[in-house]
């Protein structure tokens, strides 16, 4: 999972950055509202935390561009303001939650983890996939009850295909969704990081599309569901 | 006007001022104007007594003969006027010596004195010798006691030697001194009538001319109250620059507040993000620093927001003519609060009665039914009601009621939530506090906050604000 983090204030959004890529995401940080922008527009975020108050262009403008240019990922809003005409404002604008400062770090992932499954379509913080389980609210993984070590690399690409279980995921796709910007992203790593994933959990579990990507399956199920190809 | 007389607040009456200062000259000068007519009124009616009187002495004169044998005194003929012959008619003439004493000696007198004679002050007497040939006016009394009024003139007759001989004429004087006092009497009537319709004309006038500054006070007042938000009407030249400068004043006010009030929420605002810097610091350890850390900023938060809570209590009421259609905010809230409640799949139910509209701030009403539903949806298994109407008691008051099916509170319950937030320190977000701005934000609009029993199984909210039906 990647998160966009647009927070003006240097010790908050490094706070918030080192929390975040400690639960298992990918974190890009946005000083401004430009950056801020431009990031959200180009790149595939899985959720974005973005502050109200920001230079250059504010909070509320960024997330209208975005609705407007058909960016559906998540946002939560983070703000100082906490007056109800600011946050019936920042939802009317397109945000999916609204988080008042000062706050708890806890309350920020857990909403941020909420905002996501949602948006995958799930309903809880844990995932079973036949007798693997992804729990996202510790970032760790079992098989058969038994918890597996996994890097923090590991347990993102994890993660992103569980929420997506049974669906082709590309090779961009993956790397997109578990690298943060300033990674070296040769596609190679992520075949490095599937054959690593693959020994901790089981070879059947991850198929290789050809030509397409990777799947997460469960290989209990003959055929999982209809494939959905996208 | 003696200053001891006037009390404090008339001394420094505008009014009173100018009156007193036109009545200061007002007053002595009808007084003056009275009693200079009277003046005059009262010598010209003497003068006019004066001349028949003048005129019997001068026939008196003509007619006086002397006998050549015995040298006395005779008269050729006698004034004509009746009332010289019946007796004490008030109308007397004698020919005579003076004695030593003022009085007359007679040596031919009017029949109406009736044998008595005249008799001079002892003053005008000597006045009279002493000035041989003028006519002397005097006044003395008659045969009868009536006051008279006398002219007399002494003359020498040659073939008599030069002893003078006195001519006197009298007549009671009692006419003229009732003409001339009850011309006094008009007079003074008239004038005193004049003076004070002059005077409660001045003050008329004054108040008439002043009303404008009356009126500026008002208005000044009601932009003190609230009741407008800038001193309005087409004033005098005079006055003008006056409720100019006032709303410039007023204007320049507003902005201080308001940049006051700016600040305040700007100051709060920006502590939020490094207290939420602190806060999350403090979160991750668990040493005595952070301990301390995480204490005192969680008591800067609520002093940051105790502070921004009163800064916008203080802007309450300069919202004057706003107006917010209740439709429109209650369904963008009931929308929003969807949204942050989406695992809860919720129910909202609103139904207004139609064109409502709070006479306030968008933003107050926002604060007041985003808590409110907030606090339902908080709450709530499912459903929730939202209804307004207008409340039928004439004071232009709206009710917006909310319901909710959870699990309610108890009576008792119901001031100790609404209470909550009064005492910063009791403050804890999340457990009623809301309940608490809604009910001192509802009241600084002169409304209130109700709770009750819902219908529905949970807690009722009662919310009454001002308000009216559109275009009303």
């Amino acid at each position: 999972m990647r998160i966009l983090i647009v927070e003006d204030d240097p010790d908050l959004a490094r706070q918030l950055a080192s929390a975040l890529k400690d639960t298992g995401y990918a974190v890009d940080v946005a000083n401004d509202g430009e950056e801020g922008h431009f990031l959200g527009d180009t790149e595939p975020y899985d959720a974005v935390v973005l502050d109200l108050g920001l230079p250059v262009i504010d909070g509320i403008s960024i997330l209208q561009k975005w609705r407007a240019d058909g960016k559906t990922f998540p946002v939560i809003i983070l703000t100082a303001r906490d007056q109800w005409s600011e946050k019936v404002s920042g939802f009317d604008a397109g945000a999916d939650d609204y988080l008042t400062k000062p706050f708890h770090t806890e309350e920020l992932l857990a909403r941020l983890r909420a905002l996501v499954r949602r948006a995958a379509g799930h309903t809880t913080d844990t995932m079973d996939i036949g007798d693997l389980m992804v729990d996202n609210r510790s970032a760790r993984a079992f098989v058969d009850g038994m918890p597996i070590k996994l890097t923090s690399h590991e347990f993102r690409l994890l993660s992103y295909m569980a929420m997506h279980v049974g669906k082709v995921i590309s090779r961009t796709e993956l790397v997109e969704h578990i690298y943060d910007q300033d990674f070296d992203r040769d596609s190679n790593t992520i075949e490095v990081f599937i054959g690593r994933l693959r020994r901790k959990i089981g070879v059947e579990r991850i198929e290789t599309v050809r030509g397409l990507g990777y799947r997460l399956v469960d290989p209990s199920q003959e055929k999982p569901s209809k494939d959905d190809k996208t | 006007m003696d200053a001891s007389h006037v009390s404090p607040v008339q001394g420094r009456s505008l009014v009173w001022r100018l009156v007193r200062v036109a009545a200061m000259w007002a007053v002595p000068a009808f007084a003056f104007t009275a009693f200079a007519l009277i003046w005059f009124y009262r010598s010209s009616t003497y003068r006019m007594f004066d001349d028949p009187l003048v005129s019997t002495i001068q026939s008196l004169v003509s007619y006086v003969e002397i006998d050549p044998d015995d040298g006395r005194i005779m008269l050729s003929d006698e004034p004509i006027d009746p009332n010289y012959q019946r007796a004490l008619s008030g109308r007397y003439w004698v020919i005579g010596e003076l004695d030593g004493e003022g009085r007359l000696i007679p040596v031919v007198g009017s029949p109406s004195l009736y044998g008595a004679t005249l008799v001079l002050p002892l003053e005008d007497a000597t006045k009279i010798t002493g000035n041989l040939g003028e006519v002397v006016t005097s006044v003395s009394e008659g045969p009868d006691r009536e006051p008279l009024r006398l002219a007399a003139q002494a003359v020498i007759f040659p073939d008599l030697g030069d002893r003078p001989v006195v001519i006197a004429a009298a007549a009671d004087r009692r006419p003229a001194v009732k003409a001339v006092r009850q011309f006094s009497l008009i007079a003074l009537g008239l004038m005193s009538v004049l003076a004070l319709g002059l005077v409660s004309a001045i003050f008329m006038q004054v108040r008439l001319g002043l009303r404008p500054l009356f009126d500026l006070r008002r208005r000044v007042a009601d932009v003190r109250e609230g009741k407008a938000r800038a001193v309005e009407g087409d004033y005098p030249m005079e006055i003008k620059p006056l409720a100019d400068e006032l709303n410039t004043l007023i204007g320049h006010n507003k902005d201080v507040v308001e940049y006051a009030r700016t600040h305040v929420a700007n100051l709060a605002h920006a502590l939020k993000t490094p207290l939420a810097v602190l806060v999350n610091e403090a979160d991750d350890k668990s040493t005595p620093l952070a301990e301390i850390v995480a204490r005192q900023s969680g008591i800067m938060s609520k002093q940051v927001d105790h502070h921004l809570r009163r800064a916008r209590a203080a802007t309450r009421g300069q919202s004057i003519g706003a107006r917010t259609p209740l439709n429109e905010t209650v369904s963008s809230l009931a929308r929003t609060l969807q949204k942050i409640y989406r695992d809860k799949d919720l129910d909202i139910q609103v139904s207004l009665d139609d064109g409502l509209v709070f006479r306030g701030e968008k933003r107050d009403l926002e604060e007041m039914v985003g808590n409110l539903l907030d606090n339902a949806c908080k709450w709530t298994g499912s459903k929730i009601a939202v209804s307004a109407q207008m409340l039928d008691n004439g004071l232009g008051n709206i009710t917006i009621t909310i319901d909710d099916d959870g699990p309610g509170l108890a009576r008792d319950q119901y001031d100790v939530v609404m209470q909550r937030g009064a005492r910063l320190d009791e403050a804890t977000p999340g457990s009623g506090f809301g309940l608490s701005i809604v009910s001192d934000l509802a009241k600084a609009y002169k409304g209130g906050l109700a709770l009750d029993k819902s219908p529905l199984g949970g807690l009722r909210t009662i919310l009454t604000i001002p308000g009216s039906e559109a275009d009303a």
